[in-house]
Formats: C-alpha cells, structure tokens, sequence
C-alpha cells in the first residue's frame, strides 16, 4: 500500500499505481494536515475579505465577488465550463497517473479540500475508474485545467465519462457501479481538482520512467554494435572521460565497457586506430542523454510531491489571511524539462540509427554481409528496417521542436504568459515511443550481426552482449516480417528485458 | 462509384472513397496497361536486377516475390485507420493505371478488391523515397496471400480472398513509389478546404458580432494588392456580411487583415492541391516503360513534390489556427470587445462562460506551431547509401492532417464563440462595465443569420454556466459536416 502525504512517492511508485494498480490511500498525517486547512477555508469563506476563487471568480474574474450561499456552485460551474477538452482520449495510464499526483499534491494539505476528495480518486484508482480525459486543449496554465476537469466531472458526478471493467460508460454509472459515492462539491472544491498541471506531470514521469530504461537499452545496443564492428574499446576508458568529467558520459562509458568485459571481438583489428563517431562518441551522446534524464527526472520528481495550487493555504504564516494567491500551477518547470528530455531521446535515437545503417551498409560494417542479407533474409536484409529507422529519427526531429517557447496569452490577458507544458509533455512521450522502436531495430540488427560472428571462427562475446543475443533472437524467431519483430522487441525493451 | 483511369483522380475522389464510396479500374485505362505488362515480360528480371543492385548478389533462389514483399514488411507504429488505407489502396490503383508500370489490369482490379476488406498497416516507417516501400508491402502481403490481418466491418481478422500471383515486376510496382504520402495528401487537401472555408465563415460570424468595418473588405483594396486569395476571401466576407456601417478606429488585424492571412493559405492551398492532384495522375513507379523507349530508369517514385507541398500546407493551415485564436480571445475579453460581457455569459464571475474554450482553441494553435515545423527539410540516408536523400513525405502528410484537424477545432470554438456573441446582439443587449443596457435588437445580413442558426442547429445559447465538452464536440462535428463552401 502506497501512503501519499504529498512528500517521497518516486517515479516507479507512480508507474506501478498507474499500470499496474497498485494500491494507494491517504496517510493519517496527512489526513490531519488537510482537516486543519479545510477548517481554515471553511472560516472564511463566507467572511468579508475577498480570497481568490473560494469567494471570487477565476482568472480575470477574481475581480468579481462571490456570495457565500453562492461558493459551491462556484466549484460546480468551474468543474463544467472547464471541461474542455478536445481530441482522442488519452491513454488510462496517463489518466490514473494524473489522478495520483493531484491526490498527493493536495494531500501535503495546502489546498485547503476535504480529505475525502483525495479518499474518492484514491478509491477510483483502487476499483478502476478511469475518467475519459480528452488529449487536447490545455496550455498548463494554471495548470492541466480542462483535463483535470474533465476528471472532476466524474469524480463530483457532473457527467463526464469513464471506463470501468473495459466498458466506456457515463461518469455517474461508472462511479455507481464501482460503489464509490460521488462527492458534492463545496467551496474551493473545484479550484483544488483542477488548478496544477498534473497532466503534463503524469505524462513527463512515466514517459521519464520509460526514457530511463530506453537509455540503458541503448547503451547495451550501442555495445553489441560496437561489438559487431569490431570496434576499439579505448574510446570508453574511465580515465578518458574523467578528462571531461559529464557524469552522463562518465556512466554510459563504463556501462558500455562493462557490456563488452570479455568479448574477443572489440579490439580485434589492431590495424584500426579509431572508430566513426556513432561508435566512438556513444558515451558522448548517450551520457548528453543521460545527463538531460537526470535533471529531468529531478524535476518531476520535485513536481510529483509538490502543491500545484492557488491560493495556498499557509497556516503557520502569522496574520489573519493565510491565503496566499501565487503561480504555483504554473506547468513552465515541467514543460522545459519535457522539451529538453525529448531532445535528449531524439539524439539518443538518431544515433542508434547511424550505428544501424553501419551495420547494414556493407562498406562501413567491417565486412559483415551487404544488408545482413543472409540465408534467412532471400530478399533485402535489413535495409528496409533501416529505413523504418531513419523514418522514426526524422519524426523525433520534427515532433522535437520546443513547445514551452510558445505561449499564447489567455483570459483577458490575465493569464499572459502560458506553459504549453502539456503539448511538450506529449511530443516527449511520442518521441519516446518512436525511439524506443529504432533502439529495438538496432538490437536487433546487431544481433544478426554478431550471430553472423559467430559463425566466422571461435569468438567470446561481451558479458552484456551475449544474453542480449539469446534474448532478441528468441523474440524474433517467432515472427515473419520485420514490422511485428520490431514491435515484439520494442515491448520488452519497455518491459526492461535490455537494461 | 469511382473510375480510376490514371487521369483524372481528384483529392476529393480520394476523399469519398476513404470515407466508403467504391472504385473500379476504367476501362479506357486496360489496353495501354496490357501493352506495358507485355513488355515488361520481355526483359528481364527486375527484382533479381534490384537486388543485385542493392545487396550486391543477384537470386538468392526460392521465392524471391515473397522474400521482396515480407522483406518490405517493416511498418511500425498505430495502424493507419481503414479509411486512410482505403485512399492508399485507390491512389496506387491510379497511379498504376497510367499504363507504364507493366502491371495487369486483373491485378489492379484484384488490388481494388481490397477497399472492402482494407489490410491492416501500420502509420509509420517510410521515409517516402523510394516511395512508401513499407506501407505500401503491408498491402501487397495481403493481396499476395503471404499473411497479414485485414479490417471487416471493424474487427481485425486474416484476409478471406483469392491471393494473386504477382510477377517480379508487378510485386516492385505495387510498392515503388511515394503512394501512401500522396494519399494522406489528397485527404489533408480535401479536408483543409473545407475547413478554410469554415474559418471564413466563422470570421464572418466574428466581424459581424464585433462590428467590423467593412471597408476594409473593398474590392477595389485588394485588387490594388492583386493576390488571388485575399481577393476571394474578401468576396466571401463581403458576401456574407452584406453592406456595414463603417467604424472609427480602424479594428484589430485579427478583423482587418484577415483576408490578407486566410488569403496567403488559400492561395498556398491551391498550389498544394495542384502539386497533389497531379501526383495522384502521375507514374509514381520505377522502372516505367514508354512506347517507342522502352524501359527506363529514373526517380519517379521520389516524395519531394508532395512532401513539400504538405509542409506548406501545415504552415498555410498553422495561420488560420492562430488568425482565428486571436479573434477568439477577442470575443472573450470585455475590453476588447468594447461592450459584449466578459467570456460572453451574464453574471461572470459566479459563471466562467466561454473563458475555457479560448484557452483550447490557443493549446491547440500553439500545437499548430511545433507541427508545423517542416519534415521536408530532413534526410537520412538509407540503403547503403543508394538512396541516400529522402523526402519524409509521409511524415509531412500525417503531420497535415494532425493540423488540418486541430484547426477544425479551433474554428469550431470560434463559430460557437461568435454565434454567443451575436445573440447578445440579436437581444439588443451591450455591457457596460459588466452591467447590462438593454436596447433595440440589431439586425443581420441573411448570410450571418443563416451561420448563426447552423450552429444554434448544434448548441443552444448559454445563459451561465453549462456543460462544455458536448458543446466543443457538436460544433466541431457542424465545422467538419457539410459541403465544401467554395
């Protein structure tokens, strides 16, 4: 059972609640920090001083004053004109990710909500309620607004709708038939659902998770390659990159290193001085990479256990109004590390790509067959594959232009300055997800490569790189075409079988 | 039904046999066919030539029409959605019956057989030179009996029909050439024209709701400029709008430039749907074979053309997003629009109106942006360095639609937007420091009132507060339904 206090949940936690539902519930202390801040809003919502969006309007609205028999249909009204959302739904993951970080952020208890709000989500992760959230629409600021509504709306029972046991239903039905009450929503209610940009969070941490296993995985790629065209090992000694001390590159040298420990194959043409640049700098790249993933991770995981709100309620700070109205939602921290990370998966893959066309190009390969054409592939070898490859780098580059310079300003120009975190959150996992194919070519390229090897004369093969073989050819045996052995290698590659 | 005569095939044939309407092989199209498969049997083989070429040794032996179509099976990703296959499917058939690939008509006619079973392929891997080689062997697999899955009535299962036996030829044919990205094209044209003429008329419905001076929709000003396009947006506007007061000061660009912007896509939108009409009646094949010539070589089954074109028309389509986001923003904001209520409902602040509909409609157009940046501009090289530059046309084409289909949502939002806005006006009611002043209802031209009742047609008008998504969902389904405008 996964406690959320708002404080420690990892990105693994948030992939395992959303994929594979593990368990979650609100702690006891956190329960308690909640009470108190709703306590506090419930004071004052009917008093005299303006506080934003428990007795004003939203945006530009705020200016408006809000009569206190009125503030609950101030929630309802922002959870239905806020739900507007467009385009395909988004996948469930993403969606019950997104509804553990809004649970665990008003969990630290700043939001000033009931603690049932976040007992309802948790209960609807729990029985498998996955509200149907349009992909499109949301700028992340403030916040994932439109999607997170489009939660709210089943969470309140306002209508929407939802998956429930592989059927798409209405919100309410949904919510019936898994015996979870729906919630009457009561000041600030609507504001706390919706006012973060946990969309664009829920994508960026699964997607990081993802890009994390993908980069390990091609590490032990690039090392088969490397392997199979014999390459020289000197390029990854430790003390070379500890002249140039990016700990990325540090890191993928010696993984690469360690992946190719007692192969008889690397260093096997002494009359070779240095290797191409797709070779000799794979740690270069790879460790770029790696050093993008771990500020972008550093970043996510900052956001997953942090209040996305506004106002926030600060009841330790001295004075009357613990209200503090700020920007909190803003999505712009996630949103830059969403546009650097898929630049740095982008290269990630184009650099896979350039090893793979070494390999199938019978000039470059150290002599291996023209196209890996051999007995089992009578037609074209790899070139085809190949070229799926270059096709997917090209999509990585035109999906990799940055989305967060944009903005557009909203709401009377209230809202002036906007994330656009969402779209770039959902460029990262498309990149993410193309990439992680031209990795699972390139794997298995290599491994025709080196079975070719093999059958040269009496070879060792790396630590890393032996098992990897045995592994891409027992997926790959069982498919006909490339496109479907592709696939069946890019799914183990997500399940982490390349790590 | 549509006849295929390799001659006249439009993008909005294209676009009604993707959505159901069948084809057929014309009759006029089989003699030249049967001349050029004739010939193409007397010379020798083009795969074990092509093989050769590429990996270095001739026949391997064996089935080498299997081995070359499974070996091209290399498609990864969603699959393209059947109607999308089905386009694929009728624009090869075209393209074949030019009459130079040395193609049978039976095989034509048993390739058209599969727009009611379309085979399932998957949406990405080619890079559109030497045409969409993986997309396009997906089909062939099917037709060929070498395995793959077709879609019947929705549900994925093995294909039921009677495979061809293709010769060595006719199996690089069904394959070489740039198809898939001029299909994709053909439906993105088909599509962007509609939905450019809906952002006309939705800027119509804006202007008419903010009192826009007509003048700036003179004939004689935007002859004096002599772009085409401006020229006929403006006609349309005018059209529309019927005779206006004019205004002091002179409007927002989003309202007085309006035909210069939609003007520049129209005119963009033209030269792309000439590019792509003509690809779809092109041999886009190799080798090709001419009476009096005989065989030839050559790169007719390059994506340049089309891949271009596509990359313009995502940047023509990416300024209409952003012209009718900023009129969006405009029915949105008090202060802008001088006396309409904020967000356009009564009583904002207990109520956020139409506040949320704006912030869609600018995710969507700042989406625009990043996907328009061109694919075209790439090229990785492939092949052992054969094909060493490639035009990504497929790329640019999947990308198109993704736009053309983002803009019909933000046009959607602004029709809804400015049928709100014009309500208040048919009301006689203005808003004075947010305080309504009740006064004479205005009157509009036919053309405005018959807009605004199309979209009353879908949604109602909003006192406070409702529902938004069911309403985003029926205007966009009103922006994408109906005839193409002009």
């Amino acid at each position: 059972m996964i406690r959320l206090d708002g404080q420690g949940l990892g990105l693994g936690e948030v992939a395992r609640v959303a994929r594979e539902r593990a368990p979650v519930a609100l702690a006891d202390d956190a329960r308690v920090a909640m009470a108190r801040s709703y306590q506090w809003v419930c004071s004052v919502r009917d008093g005299t001083a303006p506080i934003y969006g428990i007795n004003t309007g939203f945006g530009s609205l705020a200016r408006v004053r809000i009569n206190p028999a009125d503030t609950a249909t101030l929630s309802r009204n922002l959870i239905r004109s806020h739900a507007a959302g467009v385009g395909a739904a988004c996948p469930p993951d993403a969606v019950r990710a997104m509804m553990l970080l809004r649970a665990n952020a008003l969990a630290r208890g700043a939001s000033g909500c009931r603690a049932a709000l976040v007992d309802t989500l948790c209960a609807m992760l729990d029985r498998g309620v996955v509200p149907v959230v349009p992909r499109q629409g949301s700028c992340g600021s403030s916040g994932d607004l439109a999607p997170l509504s489009h939660l709210g709306l089943v969470a309140f029972g306002e209508g929407g709708e939802a998956w429930f046991e592989g059927e798409r239903v209405a919100g309410p039905e949904a919510m019936r038939r898994a015996g979870i009450a729906t919630l009457a929503p009561e000041a600030k209610d609507g504001l706390a659902m919706t006012n973060g940009a946990q969309l664009t969070t829920a994508i960026a941490a699964l997607a990081c998770f993802d890009a994390e296993r993908l980069l390990r995985s091609a590490e032990r790629a690039a090392a088969m390659s490397i392997e199979a065209l014999r390459g020289v090992r000197r390029a990854f000694h430790p003390a070379v990159h500890a002249l140039r001390p990016h700990p990325g590159a540090i890191e993928s040298a010696a993984a690469i290193l360690g992946h190719l420990e007692g192969s008889t194959l690397a260093d096997s043409m002494p009359e070779k001085v240095q290797d191409a640049y797709s070779l000799r700098c794979s740690p270069v790249v790879l460790g770029a990479a790696r050093d993008s993933l771990r500020y972008g991770r550093a970043v996510v995981e900052i956001e997953v256990n942090a209040v996305t709100d506004n106002p926030v309620m600060l009841l330790d700070e001295p004075g009357d109004n613990h209200a503090f109205s700020a920007g909190l939602f803003h999505g712009e921290p996630v949103g830059i590390a969403c546009d650097s990370m898929k630049i740095a998966v982008a290269e990630l893959a184009s650099l896979a790509e350039r090893r793979l066309y070494r390999l199938t190009t019978g000039s470059l390969s150290a002599r291996l067959p023209p196209a890996l054409a051999g007995a089992d592939r009578p037609g074209l070898g790899l070139l085809v594959p190949q070229t799926t490859a270059a096709a997917l780098v090209s999509e990585n580059k035109a999906l990799a232009w940055p989305a967060s310079v944009d903005s557009i300003p909203t709401c009377e120009d209230q809202e002036d300055h906007v994330a656009m975190s969402t779209t770039a959150a959902w460029r990262f996992r498309e990149v993410v997800d193309n990439s992680v194919r031209v990795v699972a070519i390139e794997l298995i390229a290599a491994a025709s490569a080196l079975r070719y090897r093999l059958t040269e004369g009496p070879v060792a093969l790396g630590r890393g790189t032996a098992p990897a073989l045995e592994r891409v050819e027992a997926i790959t045996s069982a498919h006909e075409v490339a496109g479907d052995a592709i696939e069946a290698v890019a799914a183990r590659i997500a399940a982490g079988d390349f790590e | 039904m549509i006849e295929l005569d390799g001659q006249s095939l439009g993008v909005l044939e294209v676009a009604r046999i993707a959505a159901g309407e069948g084809a057929r092989l014309a009759d006029s199209a089989r003699a030249r066919m049967a001349a050029s498969a004739a010939a193409f049997a007397a010379v020798p083989s083009v795969l074990v030539q092509k093989r050769k070429y590429l990996v270095g040794e001739g026949d391997p032996g064996g089935d080498l029409v299997r081995a070359f179509v499974l070996g091209h099976c290399a498609g990864v990703g969603e699959p393209l959605p059947p109607g999308q296959v089905r386009a694929l499917i009728a624009c090869r058939a075209n393209v074949l019956a030019t009459g130079h690939s040395g193609v049978r008509p039976a095989l034509v006619d048993a390739l058209l057989g599969l727009l009611d079973s379309p085979p399932v392929v998957p949406s990405q891997g080619s890079v559109g030179a030497a045409g969409d080689l993986a997309p396009l062997a997906h089909v062939a697999r099917v037709l060929c009996g070498y395995g793959g899955d077709v879609i019947v009535d929705g549900a994925r299962r093995p294909w039921a029909g009677t495979p061809v036996v293709p010769t060595h030829k006719e199996a690089l044919s069904l394959i070489n050439g740039a198809t898939l990205t001029a299909a994709l094209a053909a439906l993105a044209c088909a599509r962007a024209r509609h939905v450019l003429s809906r952002a006309v008329e939705a800027c119509a419905l804006t202007m008419a709701a903010l009192h826009a001076d007509p003048r700036a929709l003179s004939p004689a000003l935007h002859a004096a400029r002599r772009h085409a396009g401006p020229q006929q947006v403006a006609a349309r506007l005018r059209e529309l709008l019927g005779p206006g007061r004019p205004a002091r000061p002179p409007d927002a660009f989003s309202l007085r430039a309006a035909p210069a912007v939609l003007g520049a896509a129209l005119d963009a939108l033209d030269w792309v749907e000439s590019t792509v009409a003509t690809e779809l009646n092109g041999a886009c094949d190799n080798p090709l074979w001419f009476d009096g010539e005989g065989v030839v070589e050559g790169g007719n089954f390059h994506g340049a053309p089309v891949s271009l074109a596509m990359d313009t028309l995502r940047v023509a389509m990416t300024q209409v997003a952003t012209v009718s986001e900023r009129r969006t923003f405009r029915l949105t904001g008090a202060s802008l629009s001088g006396d309409l209520p904020s967000f356009l409902v009564e009583g904002t602040g207990l109520n956020s109106g139409f506040m949320l509909a704006q912030y869609t409609a600018a995710s969507l157009a700042s989406e625009c942006k990043g996907l328009a940046h061109p694919a075209s501009v790439d090229s990785i090289p492939t092949v052992q360095h054969h094909e060493d530059h490639v035009s990504m046309g497929p790329i640019a084409a999947r990308l198109a639609l993704r736009v053309v289909e983002n803009v019909a949502d933000i046009v959607a939002i602004e029709l809804l937007l400015a049928a709100q806005a014009l309500d208040w006006r048919l009301r006689g009611a203005r808003f004075v420091d947010g305080a309504r002043v009740d006064g004479h209802p205005e009157t509009f031209a036919p053309g405005i009132l018959a807009l605004h009742a199309e979209v009353r047609g879908a949604v109602a008008f909003w006192p406070d507060d409702q529902l938004m998504h069911p309403a985003l969902v029926a205007v966009g389904r009103l922006v994408r339904s109906g005839v193409v405008g002009w």
